[in-house]
């Protein structure tokens, strides 16, 4: 109890159980992406299929069709899970909504970051509830391991908070620039494309792969699909090390950032 | 010659209500069996309460909706066959839905409505230099619509139907949320188009004031029935007769003396309602009372309400109502 | 000698109405203008989505050059044909992406107002930013990335047009479903992604019920296989059939669109206009 107020875990624990309990009215949304899901994933199927067929192999990237499709189904229910960060911290620096957060007892980015955990894990648990049922009917179960699991679960959250820490520094550029939506969209897009959203690394070219997986596109959404589909010890250890890394680097740079931003306010007065 | 005739002109809308076996169709009336002639150059108020029905007319009268029985011409043609025929000769204005483009001036409005109804280029420019200089819209001519304020827009919007130079103008609650000043110049400009250019005004509004003011004849309807038709003047004498003096003092006030025609509404020691028949007692005198009674600070003069209108209409008796 | 006066009289109105067209065009730009900042950037964004899509591809197909015969070059002419008709269709003929707002909240009124066949009238009444994103990229990406001879380029012109009158007709269909459902904007978005999505797959990558689906409901097979094969070869027969589809799906959502209109017309809708 004394280390969790010390921390002030209690309270932010809360801020991410509320979260998590306000977008459980998401379902609705979740029941209506059902279709978006059935024919993304249709899509993806008819894709892969071929291509194994036609390429003749058992195996593309150390990938069985089955394994693919599970893949992409992770992929594809964490990138529509994403909540609006980047959007939701622009609004609150250009309202002067953040100025009136800072006089709260609680740290504002740690209040962001979770009650986007709790929001996320609603949503992300949601997409991957409908899209696995999918996978399964398409392509039937793949071969899971409970330690396979578990590596899965330490992973995944990581990435969460490594996508946060990446939107978060997205919207403090409303600090200093006109409109962040552009940035966001680069940034949605190249995450998409070089954190194997719709193929796995293992593709690409291979003089791109060792930058790509040291990239912190990869950390968020290639790793912990392919932890899922692939678990090794070997794998997990390496991506956590990457995944500590990239976190050390970014929450420097949020710390860094957002203390030249709150400087700005109390200079600005808000 | 007639320019709006209905004839036993009914209307009602099937709702559906929940889902399955529980799914039910209610019928609901909205206009019942109107009948009423509009002689051209008539300027004739259409009013009532919400959902009394008038809308819904106004929306047969300019083809928008079909009735479900009955009949209605305007100009000789039935609007809801002969729409496209029809919209070159009316104008319509719904005070809740504008035509102007919103991110635009006025203006590029004019223009592109020029283009719509086809108009020769040289007829337009006349066209527009007389509805700019009598609607005022030169010192906001090249402002954006979302920076003008809402009288200005609804002068615009006024304005913009009268381009293509309609014989009939249907006005649907203009005046809405408008302020004092910017309604009273309104009711002038159509009054005064009505006036001078001939143009037939159907006006709907559930504010007593506007039809004083611009109409000849009014039509009051409720629950899709008229219940009253009659010269304004008429409408004026037996029903408007009334006017409601609120009066706020600096100091206390001195007891009012008890006048003929004069009902205290409200009195407190710094304010004072009252209900004036001006046909027992003209509205001067009792100001003259009033500034003896105290300080004052502040004095409104108001039109009763549409509803005191309508309940006065109903405890009249009926041979009494017809004109 | 009867003809020839109807077919002037044919002509005029279409000159009329092509007058009419860039009239609106001219003002929905104005408009626009007005917040160029905002315009340039969603028109940016539209770009810049669309490029990840094809860097994708490229990169599928350096690993993968050949999928069931389609190359690199099919499936960046793919993204070219259908971004660009879908642009060109709603950065002219926005509303139609509007059209079931407009129908819930009675806005159809002051359009049916106006002395001009209600449709074709009411569909230029916004332009939709995004659109003119996807016809630059269109166009752009298909003179950078395929190089096409100048018989190709004219083609593909024709081609994208006819898609542009395809995805404007299913635009029309799946927004006048708000004249039958009420507020149907969930549904007829999920049916449009549906469209989409089918729509950015190269078509041969289908087969059986599916591909009875592709040219029936969702009727993304007009889009996604027939025009790029009738590209890849000049094939008069693909061509014929893309210009068919693009015809059937355009009179299927008039057709809807004016039999819903007399819903809208009898005013029984009113209970979602509240």
């Amino acid at each position: 109890m004394s280390l969790l107020h010390k921390y002030g875990l209690h309270k932010y624990g809360w801020i991410a159980w509320t979260s998590a309990r306000s977008h459980v009215a998401y379902l609705g949304e979740v029941i209506a992406r059902t279709l978006f899901l059935i024919v993304i994933l249709y899509i993806f199927l008819q894709l892969w299929r071929v291509t194994y067929s036609e390429t003749q192999a058992q195996q593309l990237g150390g990938f069985t069709l089955a394994q693919m499709l599970w893949y992409l189904c992770i992929t594809e229910s964490m990138a529509i899970s994403a909540p609006r960060v980047a959007q939701e911290v622009d609004q609150d620096v250009r309202t002067g909504a953040l100025a009136v957060q800072l006089i709260r007892p609680m740290s504002y980015p740690l209040y962001r970051l979770w009650s986007s955990l709790g929001e996320r894990c609603v949503r992300f648990s949601l997409n991957f509830a409908v899209s696995a049922v999918l996978a399964f009917l398409f392509v039937g179960a793949i071969p899971i391991s409970l330690t396979g699991l578990f590596l899965f679960l330490i992973v995944l959250p990581i990435a969460f908070i490594l996508d946060f820490l990446m939107m978060f520094l997205i919207g403090l550029g409303a600090f200093w620039l006109e409109d962040t939506t552009g940035l966001v969209l680069i940034y949605s897009r190249l995450l998409w494309l070089l954190g194997g959203l719709l193929i796995p690394l293992e593709l690409f070219p291979e003089s791109w792969q060792p930058i790509l997986r040291n990239l912190p596109f990869a950390t968020i959404i290639y790793a912990p699909a392919r932890l899922f589909v692939h678990p090794t010890w070997n794998d997990a250890i390496a991506i956590l090390l990457r995944q500590g890394v990239t976190l050390l680097i970014l929450a420097i740079g949020v710390q860094w950032v957002y203390r030249i931003a709150v400087q700005r306010i109390h200079a600005n007065g808000g | 010659m007639t320019a709006v005739q209905l004839a036993h002109l009914y209307k009602t809308f099937t709702f559906n209500r929940g889902w399955g076996r529980q799914r039910k169709q209610t019928e609901v009336t909205a206009v019942d069996h109107i009948s009423l002639n509009v002689p051209e150059g008539q300027a004739i108020a259409f009013i009532g309460p919400n959902g009394a029905g008038k809308s819904t007319t106004i929306k047969m009268l300019t083809g928008i909706l079909h009735p479900t029985a009955g009949t209605a011409t305007v100009l000789g043609q039935v609007p809801w066959r002969d729409r496209r025929t029809l919209s070159r000769q009316i104008g319509v204005v719904f005070g809740q839905r504008s035509q102007l483009w919103y991110h635009l001036p006025p203006r590029d409005t004019l223009e592109l409505l020029a283009r719509i109804y086809d108009l020769d280029p040289q007829d337009y420019r006349k066209r527009r230099e007389v509805l700019v200089e009598r609607f005022g819209l030169s010192e906001f001519w090249s402002t954006p619509v979302r920076k003008l304020s809402l009288g200005q827009r609804m002068r615009a919007e006024v304005a913009a139907s009268l381009l293509h130079s309609p014989q009939v103008v249907f006005l649907d609650e203009p005046t809405i949320g408008l302020d004092v000043l910017a309604r009273q110049e309104l009711r002038d400009l159509i009054c005064e188009w009505n006036r001078q250019e001939g143009v037939t005004v159907f006006l709907t509004s559930h504010d007593t004031g506007d039809i004083e003011r611009v109409a000849q004849r009014v039509v009051v309807i409720n629950h899709g029935r008229i219940v009253l038709d009659a010269p304004v003047s008429q409408l004026r004498q037996q029903y408007l007769s009334e006017k409601i003096l609120s009066v706020q003092f600096h100091t206390t006030i001195l007891p009012f003396p008890i006048l003929s025609g004069v009902r205290q509404l409200e009195a407190t020691d710094y304010t004072l309602k009252l209900e004036i028949d001006t046909r027992l007692m003209p509205i001067e005198q009792v100001i003259t009372q009033v500034l003896q009674a105290g300080s004052v600070a502040d004095m409104a003069i108001e039109d009763p309400p549409l509803d005191a209108v309508i309940a006065h209409i109903y405890t009249q008796p009926a041979e009494e109502r017809s004109p | 000698m009867e003809v020839k006066p109807m077919v002037i009289k044919a002509m005029s109105r279409l000159l009329n109405y092509l007058g009419l067209a860039t009239a609106y065009i001219r003002l929905n730009w104005h408009a626009h203008l007005e917040y160029r900042g905002a315009f340039l950037s969603q028109l940016i964004a539209m770009l810049l989505n669309n490029l990840m899509w094809v860097a994708f591809w490229v990169l599928f197909f350096t690993r993968f050059p050949v999928l069931r015969g389609w190359t690199v070059q099919d499936v960046v002419t793919l993204w070219a044909i259908a971004a660009a008709g879908f642009g060109l269709a709603h950065a002219i003929y926005g509303n139609a992406l509007q059209l079931a707002t407009l129908i819930t909240q009675g806005q159809l009124d002051v359009w049916m107002l106006y002395p001009r066949v209600l449709l074709p009238h009411l569909l230029l009444g916004r332009m939709n930013a995004t659109s003119w994103g996807d016809l630059l990229f269109g166009y752009g990406v298909y003179l950078g990335f395929v190089h096409p001879d100048l018989v190709h380029f004219v083609w593909f012109v024709g081609l994208t047009t006819a898609i542009a009158a395809l995805f404007v007709g299913f635009s029309v269909l799946t927004g006048s479903l708000s004249f039958y459902l009420g507020n149907a904007s969930a549904l007829s978005e999920q049916w449009r992604f549906a469209m989409l999505s089918f729509s950015t797959y190269p078509g041969t990558l289908f087969e059986g019920g599916i591909k009875l689906l592709l040219y029936t409901l969702i009727p993304a097979g007009f889009v996604a296989y027939l025009p790029i094969e009738a590209l890849r070869s000049l094939s008069w027969i693909h061509a014929v059939w893309t210009i068919v589809g693009s015809i059937a799906v355009l009179g299927v959502g008039i057709g809807v669109f004016y039999h819903g209109l007399r819903r809208y017309e009898s005013g029984n809708l009113m209970e979602m206009r509240g």
